[in-house]
């Protein structure tokens, strides 16, 4: 009796489920950052800016790829000759959330200029080839370049500081934005409770047409048992998975549920800090590089959600070079060179490393793989917040990295292998190695306007890269998350840059 | 009572500024960077030495710390540096749900520990006291989210009767249909405490000579357990229920966070997640503040039960 009750009241209550179109997503966050796009880029954040905002142009949905972008607020553009002036004719008549009017040019200068004040914008430096951006009338946007950039579509895309706010909104609020963000996108911001959920709703005035979900509570859920556990009981529509084979085969198998695993692959790549005795020494870094079976890694991680790369540049990056071939698994060779460099009983390291299983466990498997040549490696294991800030103090002989960009070989090389970004410096990013072989290429393909001596730039950098061992490309883990199988994102899930499903107008919930 | 009171207030100010002294070093030792768990690892040096300067961050430390006393005796407990809303605010808004929660686990735990502790004391060392000890101290040496996970799985997944996720919105019903399995979860380590001090207090009451001479008059068994033997077992039990209403907040963080559900704890764990000081600062002075509070309304409970105990 008791049974059928509870049955009942379920059936009831998933029947109202149903008739509201409430959609109920949750990430592996405990809370909310600043909801602020050109402020916070942590993942869980992204994934929410992308229902709430639009860029100039977009990612297709469920795409991630450079060619895959598309007009969004902008319906068309041209640029000069030299690609220095970029003319972007914006949509007319799209409304912003919550009564604040309708988009002008205004407010894309005002957001553009926004993204690029380091006071305001957390990445500041992505728009420092910006000279100026202009309105030239309520609906036409010009940007003038002080230089060439690889990709200026990706610079206004949907994405971190591409993302367009309401100026009148951002100026109203001030630091209130960061709580209450207004943008132009299908789903509006409605309530943030601290810890516990973001509710989100549809945006009436959506340019695209409204949404099929009414609502989208994004709840903040960060042990991975009771996520699971809340979607086995239908508390939950979608949630953030394990990346790991056994968890996808076992929720493939066992679950009434559609394991999603798509792009990004955040390469993992170990940097060898060459400012360290005895990575300064390149015999040292190659035989490092040949004590490491890739294949292994992959294999442990699962061919599922884990590939083999060995450049660079994540592939699917615009100038990814696919035929790189890093140095092989050798481990006599390993010893050998190790000899060489006047280390024939091998050597012991000091390694920072995060709590995190995404990274913790293939670099205990890397430990492991450098004790069969002698090379002792002792793992500092961190917090996760506590190790973004070690590494970046140049305290770790070497770093374990996985990241994710956008899709063009200048931000990875950039930020992981020019030497302004070499940490510890006024200009750090996550240069940890200390590389400094790529500069000239790098910086050439910058502004090279030709497309195929560009790509043969980058190839030429990665080359050199991989040539100086200043880091070990090892493998890219893809994003993996689970949904109820009447959950339709109206788009194949093949990528997506902010690292999760982006809800649009076309999700829509039951047969 | 009132000069007692004043006495109490005034003497847990020391105790007070210790902790909060405490916690500004604390907090800073531990390694991170508020900047970066705030802004995300794709945030630009630039961009992350403005936040630190916005924040305050880069000044002296005891520049800092005047600061956050400046706060404190001003009676705010500053702002968030991730939302820039006031901490107090944040405070106030789950401070009612981690009480529900305290609470109720309480009830759980008197409840339940009470009767089970007189049980076993009238039964000593025999089977009911052996299986009531064992059971009580797989209680103790149960992780509280251990016995959340159990219960979820128990009570949520196989018997669908409780949700997974803990909502403490909208109707009583809803409300106290939501907090059941919180409540049990923390409430069972409760049980065991207040079991197992009931036992041993009402043991040692059961050997004194009034309850001898009131068996020797005849009085009822019913009577004098409960009437002449309980209500003087009770102080230490009081303690005890004072005691750990303290560490039950501290326990909560662990249940809050398996039930995701609202409170004090999963503040703090989410504000030390951000390395939002701010944050972290205002939610241990509220803990302490608690925690003297209840010592002292633990104190105030013993004249209730026991007329000999005066305050002066």
């Amino acid at each position: 009796m008791t049974k059928l009750l509870t049955t009942t009241a379920i059936a009831l209550l998933l029947a109202t489920g149903a008739a509201a179109q409430e959609l109920t997503l949750a990430t592996n966050a405990s809370n909310a950052g600043p909801l602020d796009p050109h402020v916070s880029t942590t993942t869980h954040d992204k994934i929410v800016f992308g229902m709430m905002f639009n860029g100039l142009v977009r990612f297709a949905p469920g795409s991630m790829t450079a060619d895959s972008l598309e007009p969004d607020l902008a319906e068309s553009w041209e640029r000069s000759e030299d690609g220095l002036v970029w003319t972007f004719h914006l949509r007319e008549g799209v409304q912003f959330h919550r009564g604040y009017g309708t988009l002008t040019a205004d407010d894309v200068v005002y957001s553009l200029t926004r993204a690029g004040d380091p006071e305001q914008s957390a990445v500041s430096s992505d728009y420092a080839s910006f000279e100026s951006v202009e309105a030239l009338d309520d609906h036409t946007v010009r940007i003038t370049l002080l230089e060439g950039v690889p990709s200026l579509l990706g610079l206004v895309a949907n994405y971190h500081g591409g993302n367009i706010v309401s100026a009148a909104a951002a100026e109203e609020l001030g630091d209130g934005f960061r709580t209450a963000p207004v943008g132009t996108g299908p789903f509006a911001f409605d309530e943030l409770s601290e810890g516990q959920y973001l509710r989100m709703v549809a945006h009436d005035d959506y340019f695209r047409g409204r949404p099929q979900i009414d609502t989208i509570s994004y709840r903040y859920i960060p042990a991975t048992s009771a996520r699971e556990l809340a979607f086995r009981n239908g508390e939950l529509h979608a949630f953030v998975g394990t990346r790991e084979d056994r968890w996808v085969n076992r929720m493939r198998d066992g679950e009434a549920a559609v394991v999603d695993v798509f792009e990004p692959g955040e390469l993992r790549t170990l940097h060898l800090n060459a400012s360290m005795e005895p990575f300064d020494d390149i015999r040292v870094r190659q035989a490092v590089a040949h004590a490491i079976n890739r294949d292994e890694l992959v294999a442990f991680m699962g061919p599922s959600v884990a590939r083999r790369n060995d450049a660079p540049v994540p592939a699917g990056y615009l100038g990814h070079a696919a035929g790189m071939e890093a140095l092989p698994y050798d481990p006599d060779r390993a010893r050998a060179l190790l000899a060489e460099a006047g280390l024939p009983d091998g050597f012991s390291t000091t390694v920072h490393i995060t709590e995190r299983t995404a990274l913790l466990t293939p670099m205990e498997v890397i430990q492991a793989q450098l004790a069969q040549v002698g090379i002792d490696i002792e793992l500092e294991v961190v917090e996760h917040s506590a190790w973004h800030a070690a590494i970046r103090d140049n305290v770790s002989a070497m770093v374990l990295y996985g990241a994710a960009r956008f899709p063009v070989a200048d931000t990875y090389l950039t930020q992981f292998y020019h030497s302004n970004s070499i940490v510890g410096t006024p200009t750090a990013v996550t240069n940890f190695s200390h590389c400094t072989v790529a500069d000239d290429e790098i910086t050439a393909a910058r502004s090279e306007p030709d497309p195929a001596r560009q790509l043969e730039l980058w190839e030429t950098a990665q080359r050199a890269i991989v040539e100086d061992v200043c880091a070990i490309p090892l493998f890219e883990l893809l994003q993996v998350w689970a949904r109820a199988p009447d959950l339709n994102y109206g788009f194949d899930l093949t990528g997506s840059l902010s690292l999760g499903p982006v809800i649009t107008e076309q999700a829509t919930l039951g047969e | 009572m009132a000069f007692y009171l004043l006495r109490r207030v005034v003497s847990a100010i020391p105790t007070l500024f210790g902790v909060l002294t405490l916690v500004f070093i604390l907090i800073r030792i531990v390694p991170g960077d508020p900047a970066m768990a705030i802004l995300g690892d794709s945030a630009s040096e630039q961009a992350l030495q403005a936040f630190r300067e916005r924040m305050g961050l880069n000044a002296p430390l005891i520049s800092q710390y005047l600061t956050f006393l400046g706060q404190i005796a001003s009676g705010g407990l500053g702002v968030s540096m991730v939302t820039g809303e006031p901490v107090l605010a944040s405070v106030l808004e789950v401070l009612p749900h981690t009480m529900e929660l305290a609470v109720a686990s309480i009830l759980v735990g008197v409840a339940l520990g009470v009767p089970l502790g007189i049980a076993a004391a009238l039964n000593r060392n025999s089977a009911v006291d052996y299986v009531f000890r064992v059971v009580s101290l797989l209680g103790l040496s149960f992780p509280a989210f251990l016995t959340a996970i159990l219960l979820i799985l128990w009570l949520a997944i196989e018997v669908p009767l409780f949700p997974v996720i803990s909502n403490p919105e909208g109707g009583l019903f809803n409300r106290l249909h939501n907090l059941a399995l919180p409540a049990l979860s923390l409430g069972l380590i409760m049980v065991a405490y207040v079991m197992r001090t009931t036992r041993s207090s009402m043991l040692e009451v059961l050997g004194e000579d009034y309850i001898r001479t009131a068996r020797a008059k005849g009085t009822p068994r019913r009577r004098i357990v409960y009437t002449h033997a309980l209500r003087n077992a009770l102080i230490p039990i009081v303690t005890v229920v004072g005691l750990y209403l303290g560490l039950l907040f501290g326990n909560a963080v662990l249940t809050e966070i398996v039930f995701n559900r609202p409170g004090l704890g999963k503040l703090i764990v989410l504000a030390l997640n951000q390395r939002d000081y701010a944050m972290l600062q205002g939610l241990m002075v509220v803990y302490a503040f608690i925690v003297v509070v209840i010592n002292l309304i633990t104190d105030i409970t013993y004249g209730f039960f026991d007329p000999r105990v005066t305050y002066s």
